[in-house]
This record gives structure tokens, sequence and C-alpha cells, in this order.
């Protein structure tokens, strides 16, 4: 087997409004016998906001980001989908652009160090799958999720663009419904599988744009009689499960859809306890799906 | 010879109370396109099927469709590619999404062109052209900034389905930004201010969700989102203080201070006192979910080596105006893995072998 060795890019979320998505990803790379070494050093991506102001800055910083896994002579994986795609159009633009990339090591040099291109940018359920490997995931189920109808949602920056992203097909992804199946779930195939969460326009369109989309893609999981949304993001889960009340208001219907981080949902099928794996910290209640596992 | 359905959204408002979907079983051909489809269908078996086509070519942007629920244009996509790809037997061929259905494929296009016309898409010039006669000039640089722009076609398959647009028509999309970028971003150009103008309406401009779908459909290499990118940095380096301009602002500084975002003072720094109360069910819900960490409503830690980012921070700032960025080609691009034995997933082949099981 290859050796499962990340350098780990935490990104802000984890560390910040969505801590149980740091605590399950840990356990269940453990479990899985993925080694995660932190990126301690690492700032923020950008997000987009930073790119939309100033661009050079934005791709000085993730270069940095970058050369701080390539100091460890390891790949970079991430576990939101808007550090995936930053990162990757970062190294991008820097490895079809030799004369981008000398001006941003010329930065770099400053401090001491240098962006190479040798390190790639992952992410976590990509890893599990070609990583760790399906047919070894099913070998380790020992809470099959048998009971649950599952609604994926992939959130924009894990399948487009093509040009960043290309690990499958953006028009027909199958990655998630094929981990879900693996941990003995149902797939389900609702009109909001590959559809925008919104988060990116909050502070300028709430009222007008986020919180519909917001609404419009929990209806979409209940319309298939989900009992919850997963979703390898945590801006789309902040999105969808701290915001739905909001969503819920904005257009006057109680929706009630429980959303779970990717790696929880791999931890209860692996027997992980649903409290280490912070079930308990959504703001849609979890608890039906724990009264099932 | 083997067959496929073509199930075809049909709908005729001086007949029909809804629209239908009616399936036509025609031969796999090779090389035919999802257009030439249409055409055997019409020719063979309902002279009544109506869709709009001139060039055949990807030319003329007049065949965009929603093809098994995504927009392309009809004559640039093949039917056995596509059969491949859903793993299906079954195309089904949509109007483009986000606007009226007129008749079967054919839609309203004036909602398009009363967009447009908001940001004056045609040239504006700064000054009378050179007196010898010849054309205006621009230097390489200036050109490659709007060269990928200007090759769109109008085929709206990036406004089809565009997120925002979905919950909200008043926004003006992705090809009417791509195209008030065209023209602001021309340096022969005269008007940017007042097109910068016309896309901040509202905010307009603003309500991207980032979501990315515009340059994925784009036939072309127009790329609207990233000239969308390109028309917020234009909006901020000519002054414009929106809500985007000063979350980045947010960002930047958090970078600098303490590496990571501060995201429990952000509503506070965002939006001042009143968002911080409009946000106060918010925080609140957060911390009794222990969501909260505590010593971020103090500043937060700081993540290692700050030093470092902070030298590199000031650097770039001042090596940013030196930098010309080039927009990539990505045209046919799929961002390939470079790691060697990466194993790649045929998921097409992995879900039979599960559905096998
Ligand atoms: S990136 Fe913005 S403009 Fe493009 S499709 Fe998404 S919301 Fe629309
Ligand atoms: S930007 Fe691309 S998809 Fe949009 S109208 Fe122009 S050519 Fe068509
Ligand atoms: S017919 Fe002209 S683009 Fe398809």
């Amino acid at each position: 087997m290859a050796e499962l060795r990340y350098a780990f890019y935490t990104g802000c979320s984890a560390k910040g409004v969505a801590p149980e998505l740091y605590n399950s990803t840990k356990l269940v790379a453990e479990k899985l016998g993925m080694e995660l070494i932190e990126l301690e050093a690492a700032t923020c991506c950008g997000a987009g906001a930073v790119q939309e102001k100033d661009e050079f800055l934005a791709l000085t910083i993730n270069a940095r980001n970058i050369a701080l896994a390539e100091e460890l002579g390891l790949d970079l994986l991430t576990i939101c989908n808007t550090c995936t795609v930053m990162l990757r159009e970062t190294k991008f633009k820097l490895d079809n652009d030799p004369e981008l990339k000398e001006a941003v090591n010329e930065v770099l040099r400053e401090a001491g160090l240098e962006y190479k291109g040798t390190s790639e940018i992952t992410h976590f359920l990509w890893e599990v799958i070609d990583g760790v490997g399906l047919d070894r995931i099913r070998e380790m189920v020992v809470k099959p999720l048998s009971e649950f109808k599952i609604a994926p949602f992939y959130g924009c920056h894990i399948i487009r663009p093509q040009y960043l992203i290309g690990y499958e097909d953006p028009d027909n992804p199958k990655s998630i419904e094929m981990l879900i199946e693996a941990l003995g779930g149902k797939a389900t195939d609702h009109e909001a599988r590959l559809a925008c969460c919104g988060f990116h326009s909050f502070w300028s369109a709430e009222e007008k744009v986020t919180l519909k989309l917001t609404a419009l893609d929990a209806e979409s999981a209940k319309e298939e009689k989900a009992d919850f949304m997963v979703t390898p993001c945590p801006l789309c889960h902040t999105q969808l499960d701290a915001m739905q009340p909001e969503a819920e208001s904005r257009i006057g219907v109680k929706i009630g859809m429980p959303v779970l981080h990717l790696p929880q949902m791999i931890g209860l099928a692996l027997g992980i306890p649903p409290k280490e794996l912070g079930l308990d910290k959504h703001v849609v209640s979890t608890e039906e799906i724990l009264s099932k596992v | 010879m083997e067959k496929f359905k073509l199930k075809v959204f049909r709908y005729d408002p001086t007949k029909d109370p809804e629209p239908y979907y009616k399936t036509y079983e025609l031969p796999i051909e090779k090389g035919m396109t999802v257009l030439s489809a249409l055409f055997k269908a019409k020719e063979e078996q309902d002279p009544s099927i109506s869709f709009r086509y001139n060039c055949r070519a990807a030319i003329c942007g007049s065949c965009a469709m929603r093809i098994n629920g995504h927009a392309t244009l009809a004559c640039k996509v093949q039917i056995t590619h596509l059969l491949e790809k859903y793993n299906t037997d079954t195309i089904v061929v949509e109007p483009i999404g986000n606007v009226k259905p007129l008749k079967d494929l054919i839609y309203d296009m004036d909602w398009l062109v009363d967009k447009l016309k908001k940001v004056k898409p045609w040239f504006i010039p700064k000054e009378p052209p050179p007196p010898d006669g010849k054309e205006y000039r621009q230097d390489p640089y200036d050109h490659h900034k709007i060269d990928f722009a200007s090759d769109c076609i109008l085929c709206a398959s990036c406004m089809s389905d565009c997120n925002a647009l979905k919950v909200n028509k008043d926004y003006l999309g992705p090809m009417v930004l791509a195209k008030a970028y065209r023209f602001a971003a021309d340096s022969r150009d005269g008007a940017k201010r007042d097109r910068l103008e016309a896309v901040l309406k509202d905010l307009n401009l603003e309500w991207c969700v980032r979501c990315w779908e515009c340059t994925t459909r784009c036939p072309k290499e127009v790329q609207p989102y990233e000239n969308i990118i390109r028309l917020r940095i234009m909006a901020a380096e000519e002054g414009y203080k929106t809500p985007g301009e000063i979350h980045a602002e947010i960002f930047e500084k958090d970078i600098y201070k303490r590496g990571l975002l501060n995201e429990m003072l952000l509503p506070m720094r965002q939006e001042g006192v009143i968002g911080a109360v409009k946000r106060a069910p918010f925080g609140i819900r957060m911390m009794l979910k222990g969501k909260v960490n505590f010593a971020d409503f103090l500043g937060g830690h700081k993540v290692k080596r700050i030093e470092e980012v902070r030298k590199i921070y000031e650097k770039a700032k001042e090596k940013k105006k030196y930098v010309k960025i080039k927009l990539p080609q990505i045209m046919g691009v799929v961002y390939e893995d470079k790691r060697k034995n990466r194993k790649r997933a045929n998921f097409t082949e992995k879900l039979n072998e599960t559905a096998n099981k």
C-alpha cells in the first residue's frame, strides 16, 4: 500500500466555526491509516475574496502555503472545496507561467522560501477514494449506513472548473455516491446535487441570492426524503446547517434538514461514537440520525 | 443498428396548456451531433419540432440548449460521447435555463438583449482615431486582457446554468458582465467609470456566488467568472467601497495580523454595530453549540512563522504593480494531477461493479 502521508492544510473554517470538521477528520484519518502532518504555519487561502482585490498577493500567499508542503516533501491535503480550488489556481498559474512563478519566487526568497511546483493539491474525499480505496473502506465498515438515505451535496469547487479540478466529470460526478454505497448507505439523486450553497455572496446578496439558494438546496434533499445531506466543504456546511434557520425564514418554510461533514459520515460507519465526531455541534438537530445509528 | 432515445421538451403555448416531453428513437450514428439528431427527428418523424440553429459549427451561438441538464451548443456535442458520459440510452434536450420558452427549444431573447443594453456593449472611444488614418493601437498585454472576453458568441449557455440567476432574474449574469468587462478593460475605451457604475447598481456585480458554472459551460474560452473577478479588481482600484471590497480588506488584514481569518469578529467588522446586532442570533446559536472559539473574540491565535507571512505580504504589495498576470488558456484543459502512479477513478466502471455486487 502506498504511504498515506499528507501535509494537512486545515483552512480557516475547521479552525474557526467548524471545529467538529477538524476533529472528525483527524479521527477518521487515523482509523483509515492516513497520516496528517498539520501545516501550522499555513495561512488563509484568500477564499476568493483576496483574489478579487489583489491577485498577486493571493498567488504569493498560496505559493507560500504550497511551499510549506514542499518543505516536507508531501502532497498538500485540504478539507475545504474553496481552499482546494484557490490553491490549485495558484499552482496552475505558476506552473504554466515561468515569468509569474519567478516574480512570486522573488518575493518568497526574501523570506528564505521557494515555490518549486513539486507538491500536488488534493482533497480528503479524493484520498479516501484513491489513497485508502473503496474496497478497504468496505472491509472496515462496522456500522453500515443501511438505514439512511443520504443526499450528496458536492459544493461547486470540488467539481468546477475543470481546468483546476478535473478529478471527475463536473456534469456527472459520482465520487460521493460511490463512497456512500461503500459505507452501506443509499444516495439520493436530488435536484440540487451539483448546485451552489450561496455562501460566497452572503455579504452582498444575502436576501437576494444566498439564502434562496440555501433554501432550495435543503428543500431539494427533503423532497427526496433524505435523512441528511453530506458535504465535503465546510463553507457549504456553514451555509446549509448554521444558516438554515435564516434560509427557512427567507422562504417562510420549515425545512429541518440535518447536514453532515464528509468525515462525520465516514466516522459513523466506522463505528466512531457520534459525540466524538461532533454530531451534537450542528445547528439542525441530528438526533433522528443518532437514533438510527 | 443500435438505437438511442432523444427526449425533447415540447411546448406550443397556442395549444399546449403545459410543456411535455416527447421521445424519438433514432439510430446511433458515428459523429452525429445533438443538432443533427434533432434534424433527423424533424425530417423523419415529426416536422413540428422547433429549434434555432445557423452555422452548425459552434460559431454563431444560436443552438444553445440544455442537454442532460447542462447547457451547451447542440452542434458541438456528439451523441456517442453523451451516451457514454451519462451512462444512459437517453439524451434529454430542453431549452436553456433561466429563460422564458416560446416554442419547444426556442426561448425569448429580448430578456438577454435588455440586460446587455444596460452595460452599453459597444466601443466608446477615449479619443479620436490616430490622425494618420490608422486604427487605434494597443500594446500586447492590454490586448491580452480583453482577448478571451472578445470571443463571446452570445450563446447564453452561461446564463442558463448560472446559480445566482437561478434565484434572482435581476442579476445581470455572466454573459453581460463578461461583456461589460470586455469594454471596461479595453485600453482604448473611454467609458470605464460608466460601465462600472452600471454593473455596481444594486451591487449587481457582487451577487455572483463564485460557482464557476459559467466558465464550465462556455463553449468558447471567454471565462466569464474570471472576467467578473477582474471587474471587481477594477472596481476596487477605482475606489468603490462595496461589501465585497470591505470583505476582501478584512481577509487581507487577518492574513497579515494572524494568518487565518477571524470568523467570530467578521460580522462586526463587516457591517459595524448594526451588523453585530443583526447577526447576534447566529452568534448565540454557534456559542450554544460549542462551535465558537472564545479566544477568537480577543483576536485569536496566530499561525506559526507569522513574521515570515508579514514580510511576504509587504513585499508582494510592493511588487504587485510590476507584475503582469495573464489569464490562462483553458480551452479543453482538464487539470492533471501530476503524481506518478496516481490512481485514476473510472467512475462508470466502478459504479457498474458496485451495482453488480
Ligand atoms: S460564477 Fe457567478 S456569474 Fe458565473 S455562473 Fe456562478 S454565480 Fe453566475
Ligand atoms: S460567455 Fe461563453 S457561454 Fe456565455 S454567452 Fe458568451 S460564449 Fe456563450
Ligand atoms: S448552430 Fe451555430 S453554434 Fe450551433
